[in-house]
């Protein structure tokens, strides 16, 4: 079988971005997503709930320029935020490869959020209490438990957010540029091949994300299938 | 029966329930209670108060273990140090019915001995050997009741074993042999035992003493012939 030659360095950078994300999402989704499923009956928490589930589902309908372009103002020197990064790190994290990961891990929240909280909400809670009665802590009864029992959402989560991340553009090309072996990921070098007219190598590259979301998706519908 | 000291008691104040309101003040003294009355008057509420699975409810519990009344209610569920065999099974899907029945004995990290010992007597008292390395989709409902009464059995050391329409799904004759091992058990143990039921004869058999609940309320608390007087008359009238 031949593989299309592609941008090494694009390419490299891309899968870092991607699992990266994928894993500082899944360890701050987890949490989040567990808070979001618990059932509340004191209305102010709900409305909080609701405010925060809208608020992690924004990536999902807002253009990625629009969030792209926020979140360069809010790394540059015109936000308090902004000028306390630049003081702590001595440079602003737009156009760096750690401002980018930033970027990609708001951009695909939602898709490592979502297929968690419905997996959350999905456990029994009478297993739950079951475990707490007989001797689990909360820890114990989550880790024994509930995160057995979510383990082929986790795989879900995890699929999603690295496609997802490997195929993003707008809020790269606002946060990150177009810098070679720092922020050039294979969707902004399809970009640039396009632009100087070298269709070929726009196809090879294009070819290898075809290649890199159709093997995550299958791996979605495998798991699907595995369980039922 | 009052000459007995009470083991535990409890005392639910008017906890809202749906459209159940849940009053009881309670002393348990027999080795074993049955706690008795229709579908949806509270029984197994009791049970979840014991627990303290029932959020923000206002219950009193304790245990009477050497003369000094310790209470239990301000405790997490697991510290309580008991066993429950809750409505339904409840099993964890994803382990296996070893792992089930191990479950509690794990989590108290006990020694690897120490848990294949209290499973190994746990399933054979209930009968499971040979589906030990079962998962619980395969199961039937009544075998499914057997792990949950198993996986209660192997609870290291509880002060209390607390089961929730625990006979449900067996047949006659295997709920009859294994009411009878499991009373055995428990005396030896010296653990005392509250289930909840709606069956009459269940609660007859076990010469247990009997709260009888209706509607959220204590109606009654007594021996099963005593409390259970009227059933009883219907059944043998039934019976010739």
């Amino acid at each position: 079988m031949h593989i299309p030659a592609v941008d090494s360095t694009a390419l490299g950078l891309t899968l870092r971005l991607a699992g990266l994300t994928t894993l500082c999402l899944l360890l701050l989704a987890t949490p989040l997503a567990a808070w979001l499923a618990v059932p509340d009956a004191a209305r102010g928490l709900r409305w909080l709930r609701r405010a925060v589930q809208a608020a992690v589902a924004l990536p999902l309908v807002l253009p990625p320029t629009v969030l792209g372009f926020y979140l360069l103002l809010g790394m540059g020197p015109l936000t308090a935020l902004g000028r306390w990064l630049i003081a702590r790190l001595g440079h602003s994290l737009a156009f760096t490869f750690w401002g980018l990961l930033v970027g990609s891990m708001i951009y695909s929240l939602p898709f490592a959020v979502q297929p968690l909280v419905v997996a959350f909400a999905g456990v029994d809670r009478g297993l739950v209490e079951t475990a707490r009665v007989l001797g689990a802590t909360p820890l114990g009864a989550f880790r024994r438990v509930v995160l057995p029992l979510m383990r082929g959402s986790f795989v879900t989560a995890a699929v999603l957010t690295f496609a997802h991340t490997v195929g993003e553009f707008g809020v790269v090309l606002m946060v990150g540029g177009d810098i070679p072996g720092v922020t050039r990921t294979l969707s902004i070098a399809i970009f640039d091949q396009v632009q100087e007219m070298d269709y070929a190598a726009a196809n090879r590259t294009a070819l290898w994300l075809v290649g890199l979301s159709f093997v995550a998706l299958l791996a979605v519908l495998g798991r699907a299938r595995h369980e039922r | 029966m009052s000459a007995v000291a009470a083991h535990h008691r409890l005392r639910v104040d008017g906890l809202q329930l749906g459209g159940l309101q849940l009053q009881a003040a309670l002393e348990f003294r027999a080795p074993w209670t049955v706690v008795f009355g229709p579908s949806g008057s509270g029984k197994s509420s009791l049970l979840r108060a014991m627990c303290g699975l029932l959020a923000g409810a206002q219950v009193e519990f304790a245990r009477q273990p050497q003369g000094r009344w310790q209470r239990l209610d301000a405790l997490a569920p697991e510290r309580r140090g008991l066993a429950y065999a809750p409505q339904g099974a409840l099993l964890f899907p994803h382990l296996t019915v070893w792992e089930n029945v191990a479950f509690a004995a794990r989590c108290r990290g006990l020694g690897r001995r120490q848990v294949a010992e209290s499973v190994t007597e746990a399933l054979a008292l209930l009968g499971l050997e040979a589906m030990a390395e079962r998962r619980p989709a395969g199961l039937s409902g009544g075998e499914r009741q057997r792990v949950a009464l198993a996986r209660a059995l192997a609870v290291p050391s509880p002060s209390l074993l607390l089961l929730d329409e625990p006979f449900t799904g067996l047949d006659r004759e295997l709920r009859e042999t294994l009411l009878e091992r499991m009373r055995v058990a428990m005396v030896q143990r010296g653990v005392p035992v509250i289930s909840v039921t709606h069956d009459v004869e269940e609660a007859l058999r076990l010469q247990a003493e009997v709260v009888r609940l209706a509607e959220g309320r204590v109606l009654a608390q007594g021996t099963a012939t005593e409390v259970l007087a009227s059933e009883r008359a219907a059944m043998l009238r039934v019976l010739g």
